[in-house]
């Protein structure tokens, strides 16, 4: 047991660490300065302890609930670091909108928390309560700007969709315990080996489970809630959402896809249900986030729409998990590229100085390139990353679901796919063409970046280039990292 | 082999001049974007010239540099570059031509000069990546690679409707290379499940695709004819190329027509005629067809045209279409005839452009509807532009000539019926570049003009020197054609 604890020591340090936050806002209520402190030591300690950790042999710990791998070590080391960039390169932003409050930083340690417990875990319970506390903090930080509407209606709509879909997961838990009598994860990967997929008990919970993951990915037709909360949430609760929740959601949603043994004969007839839901999802996702993208023209719900079509793209690579089995390097690769580019651009936003930020309106962008040229290249790195272009780390990351997802035959999907990403570059050249090509109207609202969001911007970019142009220790790195049934 | 360092410094040269680029003060960066360019084509000439310039075949044989290091040996993608006698022609053209682009004046250096000459030299290492590769991956990398500046010149620098044409030119293209990338994808995923791994190098490729069944090579192949054709282009894909070539700005034009359109020429040469051995035979026909109606149909759009550069762009498209017949004729000799008219059309567009820049230079808005009679004021400007003409339409001595002629010879036996339609296209190339010619040099001067052309200068100096050259090397070439076509 000792063992155990010592091996659960990253998470228990994280867990502590957000007590000790809780206790110095508690203490010193009116300032924030404390607070952002201990979250930042909090987080790096973490993160320290995490990557030691990543050297360790993989246990399911807890009586078989909870994943101690390379996987979750380095999804926490991941997390911690791009909650240290947020913090780092968003402090002016929560000052300015005057919800710079120590209840912001616990509740951030608190998401991050569960993020990496639910990608953690191996027990459908767990999955639910880690899922809670994850999406319980992300509903308070949405709706964190108190005095805008916006931000409240996000909060409330994620809230009770958030809701809904929460008690839609639990009713396929029930379905499934019902017919498999267990709840863990690797005992019904067990049954499944013994048992015929006769039991439709079983695939309706089943399919209960993955429908409610894919709302929490945004995954078209789920996707509803996903721009009005963007939206209307704070900057960088929406660029903690798009990198931590997506990344955290997608991992466990293929945990649970992967819930039976689709080799076994008896269960080729639900895998090609399974498949069939993954790809109607992946198709809608593409063709729904590239095609409404272009015509948005608030840079938060654009961005929106194009975290909808990174969730397509990410679907192709969970297409790719069938076969060869439980293959995730590609969705790895994926979400690690899009974690980066997205803590750039949602740290970039944050340093417009827009009216009330009501969201920064594309039209705020032009004739950026006279203002400010160095922030117009960081947004075209980002930008076109984003749109895949070589020597940014967009490229590789769909290099590698597109051959995941032909490996597994998805041919038409892939070109599908292919249509799509040239729409969405459509979309993605827009701000770029507005930033270079055009004078500043009158009114465009102002963009200065402090040191802070100026130093994690530029580590992002840098990130993005030497991710595009020598990415073999990281692929390297990633394909070794499997999931454990 | 011992000279294998020797292929990674037109990498590295290229992209030591972008750094630098940016580290020049504004006020000298025009003539360090020359200098520099001059200095990297005087290089490339002298490492390049060992194969261009071999008496033989099998000499050249004996030169060729291949030279391969492990990128991302995750996925099997290897830097592997080879300079041979077609991609040495790209890749001293492509240092060529970079000089001529940095020597036409124009907004770009008054207007963010640094980031021009950077863009420009990255442009430079794109271009020749793509021209030496021959792992398809890294291929691919640098052929999207060259968007990015280009757009981005076109975008900042580019006048009117810029928007409009960059959007259009990105779009098509993109569409073009993404169905190349679902191709090559494809093939990976074949290899993927073989026992012999995965290797986007030419020859492996090749292997993958004789093993593929029935019609999927053909759709395979579909990928990449259409990123090539919409690249070159050939006709019912060059809707894209008129806007750009005439709003945007004269280096890029010239770096547009001179060598962006020779990755879709060095595409089908080295990938696809290698790749798709098996299945081009099947459709030649097609092909060849293709190639013909673009020569002709341009050159119609051509003489229909009402300003001088969408003039220049349409005769652009033509030429492309005798050089795509020389390459679908798929014989060894049609091809070293397609490259040579390659060269050709290289060297008489950058020069027609650059003097058409010279041209129009401090003229409101040059059309083609009434005669403008400049070449009174410009007699040096003008004698140099009527020989680009002449080499353009294709006059004997010049390289053109040698290459249309040669062409023309390779693809009568494959079919009698698109060369006698390609040749059409020689007739009525002399017919709009020649209406080209008069209406801009001769007849009346138009009223009120008169200011306006005593702002332009006739050429001079460094501009006259450089001009010479180059026609020189139209003509030197037009006589010299055995530097292109070995014998054992």
């Amino acid at each position: 047991m000792s063992l155990e604890i010592q091996s659960l020591g990253p998470w228990l340090f994280l867990a502590c660490g957000i007590l000790g936050t809780l206790l110095v806002s508690v203490v010193r209520p009116s300032t924030k300065r404390p607070a952002q402190i201990s979250a930042l030591l909090t987080l790096l300690g973490t993160a320290i302890l995490a990557v030691r950790g990543l050297g360790s042999d993989s246990l399911v710990a807890m009586s078989g609930t909870f994943e101690i791998s390379q996987l979750t070590h380095g999804f926490l080391a991941a997390v911690c670091g791009l909650g240290i960039l947020f913090i780092l390169g968003t402090g002016h932003y929560l000052t300015r909108e005057r919800i710079h409050l120590s209840d912001y930083y616990h509740l951030l340690l608190v998401l991050i928390l569960g993020a990496s417990i639910l990608v953690a875990s191996k027990h459908l319970v767990v999955t639910f309560i880690a899922l809670e506390v994850m999406s319980l903090a992300a509903y308070t930080l949405a709706g964190f700007r108190r005095n805008d509407s916006r931000s409240n209606e996000a909060a409330i709509k994620y809230f009770i969709l958030g809701g809904a879909m929460a008690a839609v997961y639990l009713l396929g838990v029930s379905f499934v315990f019902g017919a498999t009598g267990s709840m863990q994860l690797g005992a019904i990967y067990e049954w499944s080996k013994s048992s015929s997929s006769g039991h439709d008990l079983f695939r309706f919970g089943h399919l209960m489970l993955v429908l409610s993951f894919l709302f929490k990915v945004a995954a078209a037709p789920l996707h509803f809630w996903k721009p009005d909360v963007y939206e209307g949430a704070p900057t960088p609760v929406t660029g903690i959402m798009a990198s931590v929740i997506t990344s955290a959601a997608f991992l466990t949603l293929i945990r649970l896809v992967h819930l039976v043994d689709f080799g076994a004969s008896d269960w080729v007839s639900h895998g090609d249900l399974m498949k069939g839901v993954l790809r109607v999802s992946a198709a809608a996702s593409l063709i729904v986030g590239s095609m409404i993208m272009i015509t948005q023209k608030n840079l938060k719900r654009m961005l929106a729409y194009s975290s909808i079509t990174h969730s397509g793209y990410l679907l192709l690579g969970a297409l790719g998990t069938f076969s060869p089995a439980l293959e995730i390097s590609s969705m790895l690769i994926y979400l690690g590229g899009y974690a980066v580019m997205s803590t750039g651009v949602f740290v970039l936003l944050t340093v417009s100085c827009a009216q009330a930020d009501t969201g920064v309106e594309l039209i705020d962008l032009t004739g950026l390139m006279k203002r400010a040229p160095f922030l117009t290249l960081l947004w075209i790195v980002f930008l076109l990353s984003m749109a895949g272009m070589p020597f940014t780390v967009g490229f590789f990351t769909k290099y590698f679901v597109f051959i995941a997802s032909l490996g597994s035959n998805e041919v038409g999907l892939v070109i599908l796919a292919a249509i799509c990403t040239v729409v969405g570059a459509y979309a993605y050249l827009r701000p770029i063409a507005l930033m270079t090509m055009r004078d500043a109207a009158p009114g465009a609202s102002d963009w200065r970046p402090t040191l802070g969001s100026q130093m994690v911007v530029v580590t992002a970019a840098a990130a993005v280039l030497v991710l595009g142009i020598a990415p073999n220790p990281v692929i390297h790195f990633l394909k070794g990292i499997s999931l454990i049934h | 082999m011992e000279t294998t360092h020797s292929l990674s410094f037109f990498l590295t040269l290229p992209l030591f001049g972008m750094v630098l680029a940016l580290l020049v003060p504004k006020g000298v960066q025009r003539i360090y974007s020359i200098f520099a360019s001059i200095l990297f084509f005087a290089l490339t000439l002298y490492e390049a010239s060992g194969i261009l310039f071999a008496g033989s075949a099998r000499l050249a044989e004996s030169l060729v540099v291949e030279h391969h290091l492990a990128w991302l040996p995750e996925i099997g993608v290897r830097l592997s570059l080879r300079l041979d006698s077609i991609s040495a022609w790209f890749v001293l053209l492509n240092s060529l031509v970079a000089v001529i682009a940095f020597s036409a004046k124009g907004v770009w250096y008054r207007k963010y000069p640094r980031l021009f000459s950077a863009l420009g030299f990255f442009l430079v290492f794109a271009l020749n990546a793509a021209f030496m590769s021959t792992d398809l991956v890294v291929f691919y990398l640098a052929y999207e690679a060259v968007f990015i500046p280009m757009i981005l010149m076109v975008g900042i620098w580019g006048e009117n409707q810029k928007a409009t044409a960059v959007f259009r030119f990105f779009l098509m293209s993109f569409l073009g290379s993404i169905m190349m990338l679902v191709s090559i994808f494809y093939l990976i995923s074949i290899q993927m499940k073989s026992a012999s791994g995965v290797s986007p190098h030419v020859a492996d490729l090749a292997t993958t695709v004789k093993g593929l069944q029935g019609s999927e090579a053909m759709w395979v192949f579909m990928g990449f004819f259409l990123a090539f054709a919409i690249k070159v282009p050939l006709v019912p894909f060059h809707s894209w190329l008129k806007d750009v070539y005439t709003f945007a700005p004269m280096p890029a034009t010239i770096w547009m027509s001179a060598m962006l359109s020779k990755l879709g020429v060095i595409g089908m040469i080295r990938f696809v005629e290698p790749i798709f051995a098996g299945v081009l035979p099947q459709i030649q026909g097609l092909l060849m067809t293709l190639a013909a109606i673009s020569v002709v149909y341009a050159a119609m759009l051509a003489l229909k045209s009402d300003r001088p550069k969408s003039l220049l762009a349409y005769s652009s498209i033509s030429h492309l279409g005798f050089v795509m017949l020389g390459v679908f004729t798929l014989q060894g000799q049609g091809n070293s005839s397609a490259v040579l008219l390659s060269v050709g059309h290289t060297l008489t567009s950058a020069l027609l452009f650059f003097l058409l820049h010279k041209v129009e230079e401090g003229q409101e808005q040059l059309d083609l509807s009434s005669p403008h009679g400049l070449a009174s004021d410009h007699p040096i400007l003008f004698t140099s532009l009527f020989i680009a003409v002449l080499a353009s339409v294709s006059l004997p001595g010049t390289i053109n000539f040698a290459g249309e002629f040669l062409v023309l010879l390779h693809s009568y036996p494959v079919s009698v019926l698109c060369t006698g339609i390609a040749g059409l296209g020689v007739v009525l190339g002399a017919a709009y570049m020649l209406k080209f010619y008069q209406q801009m040099g001769f007849g009346s001067l138009s009223m009120g003009n008169s200011d306006e052309t005593a702002k332009t200068r006739d050429l001079g100096g460094y501009e006259l020197v450089l001009v010479f050259w180059l026609l020189a090397a139209v003509i030197f070439c037009g006589f010299q054609t055995s530097i292109f076509l070995k014998g054992n």
